[in-house]
């Protein structure tokens, strides 16, 4: 019976006709997405160390911090904040950049096993291969972020912005989240090593979260570290989730004042993130595309 | 078949070269030729071009020149439908380890657009075609190479395609795994599927194939069925034992050569004390050459007369002194008209 159902459609290739591949956009999407998740699921280690290490960096900046931080709150401007909650964005930036230098190194490993040159070789289009991948990616960014939120909320911190706040939160995240995604698969492509991937996450984590106004106020930090922070995509992450947080325009590297409130820190701050976001997704998927014209290594 | 295909070849190659942008040639003007349903063989050293030709004409790699078609279509304007219509397995096994059996072959159909109605016969089909049933539902890594690449195999084939791409499938497998791979691609060539296969075992294109061509520097340099070749390349192999300690085999050519007898396309050799020469008319020359060692003072301690293997062929025509062979095997069985 195998022998007949096998030997039925052998031949069928035959006609030099336009060729169906059966394959869709949103299908294919759909099985990258699926192949990425099931990964994630077979091997949720990863997953698990990174919903420890949130939970850790704010259990632990809060205590060692927390003294500290309130009187540099006081001088900040941010007088009746708890440190929680002014903590709180930094561990989400952390959380979302170490989750999603992980997409360099899976595609890394793609590399390494073949499969991304498997899946060159199929009839499915790139966009799609590329979308289900990242989509995957957000997905596993996801997870420590909404432990941290309840996390946040056993701890007293109250979004001030509601439910559509914690939504736009969300999406912040994410949109940093695409950003450090794009350039830890430059990165994999470019050194084609995932413990270089790796030792970048650290390489790119660590200056990004201290130069910015994660942990502090800018204005309680020397003005070369405020001038570096203007440069930094991680400000723009953590000012605008801190923004809905406090319900109030927390930014002061970029001044506006146009939108009123919560949005005069959004607005820039999204505006910074997209324009990011394109630069780099766009080197990425230019680094992608290459990578899949020449797979001999 | 109901439909009579209007292509008689499943690939056609003109001129195909690939330069790196480093400025190496690795491939420089490949013809070839291949009808369907062909079990076609790409043999030469490493190095020489097989995997660079076999990613051309699977789409992974733009020729810098020349143009390939695959059923009639150009692997580089027509990309997209020529990967729907073929099947490639690397010579590297690729599988996700961190999937099942089964999620593997599942990801492969979902990749080819195979519908969702089809799927699952298909799946249980390549299972048991590749033995991997008992093991379908446990991760790729803990797989033996053997049932990796058995694995690779059935996801390369999930969409029935009519022609198939083999690097190396069987580098690296115990016998026994190497020999159910052969059924299994056998089987699939029966079938009507057109095989392209690079291999280093020379038994392996003498089992399988139909038709041969050897690539050397990224050229072809010989071509035809595997008798064609065996006859072709030197004929004959005499091999002497030669009696003595280690410098005696070394005497023995020495005398050997001194005899005038052979031409510059003879090759001799030797391996553990036996001195082979391989040559259209070595067996002719038997007696002659006993003679001569007889009287350079060396010890004949047995004699031989071969028929060249695929190996010797293959030795042949790797070796950058030999000619090429290109246009001289039998009329019909040359790849290039």
């Amino acid at each position: 019976m195998n022998r007949e159902t096998t030997g039925d459609t052998v031949g069928h290739a035959a006609a030099s006709g336009p060729v169906d591949t059966g394959n869709s956009l949103v299908g294919d999407v759909w099985v990258n997405l699926k192949r990425w998740n099931r990964k994630a699921i077979r091997n949720p280690t990863p997953v698990i160390l990174e919903v420890l290490t949130a939970t850790f960096s704010l259990l632990l900046f809060t205590a060692v911090f927390g003294e500290v931080g309130a009187f540099a709150l006081e001088a900040g401007g941010y007088g009746g904040t708890d440190y929680v909650t002014f903590l709180l964005p930094a561990v989400f930036m952390q959380a979302t950049m170490g989750s999603a230098f992980r997409s360099g190194i899976g595609l890394v490993r793609d590399l390494e096993t073949g499969m991304f040159e498997k899946v060159v070789v199929t009839p499915m289009s790139w966009t799609a291969v590329f979308a289900g991948k990242a989509a995957a990616d957000l997905l596993r960014i996801l997870v420590p972020l909404f432990v941290l939120f309840g996390l946040s909320i056993v701890l007293g911190t109250a979004i001030q912005t509601g439910f559509a706040g914690a939504i736009a939160i969300l999406l912040i995240s994410l949109l940093v989240g695409l950003l450090f995604m794009a350039i830890s698969n430059v990165i994999g492509l470019l050194t084609r090593d995932d413990e270089a991937v790796n030792a970048a996450t650290m390489l790119f984590m660590f200056p990004l979260i201290f130069l910015s106004p994660a942990f502090l106020p800018l204005a309680a930090l020397s003005d070369e570290v405020e001038l570096l922070a203007t440069f930094n995509p991680v400000t723009y992450g953590v000012d605008a989730i801190r923004a809905l947080l406090l319900d109030r325009d927390v930014m002061t590297v970029i001044e506006v004042s146009r939108f009123g409130g919560v949005l005069d820190t959004l607005v820039p701050a999204v505006g910074v993130l997209l324009v990011l976001n394109l630069l780099f997704g766009s080197l990425s998927v230019l680094a992608l595309y290459r990578a899949s014209r020449s797979t001999v290594a | 078949m109901e439909h009579v295909a209007e292509e008689r070849f499943s690939i056609e190659a003109k001129g195909l070269q690939l330069t790196y942008p480093d400025g190496t040639t690795a491939v420089d003007g490949v013809d070839l030729a291949i009808p369907r349903g062909e079990f076609f063989g790409f043999l030469g050293p490493n190095g020489a071009g097989k995997t660079t030709t076999i990613k051309m004409l699977a789409t992974l790699l733009n020729p810098t020149d020349g143009r390939a078609r695959i059923d009639g279509r150009d692997v580089t304007d027509d990309r997209r439908a020529v990967r729907a219509s073929i099947g490639y397995m690397a010579q590297e096994v690729s599988v996700d380890e961190e999937l099942t059996a089964r999620e593997n072959l599942e990801f492969a159909c979902e990749a080819y657009g195979l519908s969702w109605r089809d799927r699952d016969d298909r799946i249980e089909d390549l299972l048991d075609l590749v033995d991997l049933a008992a093991v379908s539902d446990a991760p790729a890594a803990s797989f033996s190479g053997g049932m990796k690449k058995r694995l690779d195999a059935a996801t390369a084939l999930v969409h029935d395609p009519a022609l198939v791409f083999l690097d190396e499938p069987t580098t690296g497998l115990d016998p026994k795994a190497r020999n159910r791979l052969w059924e299994y691609f056998r089987r699939i060539n029966d079938q009507g599927t057109t095989i392209f296969l690079t291999t280093q075992y020379l038994e392996e294109a003498d089992q399988l194939c139909d038709r041969l061509a050897v690539i050397r520097d990224g050229r072809i340099v010989a071509d035809g069925s595997p008798g064609a070749l065996k006859r072709h390349v030197g004929g004959e192999i005499l091999e002497i034992q030669v009696a003595g300690n280690a410098a005696v085999p070394g005497r023995a050519i020495k005398a050997v050569r001194g005899m005038d007898r052979f031409d510059g396309s003879a090759s001799i050799t030797t391996e553990d004390g036996t001195i082979r020469i391989t040559a259209p008319d070595a067996s002719e020359a038997g007696t002659a050459v006993v003679l001569a060692l007889h009287n350079a003072g060396i010890e004949v301690a047995g004699f031989d007369v071969e028929e060249p293997t695929l190996d010797e062929v293959f030795l042949a025509i790797a070796d950058d002194d030999v000619p090429d062979l290109v246009g001289s095997t039998e009329p019909g069985e040359v790849v290039v008209p």
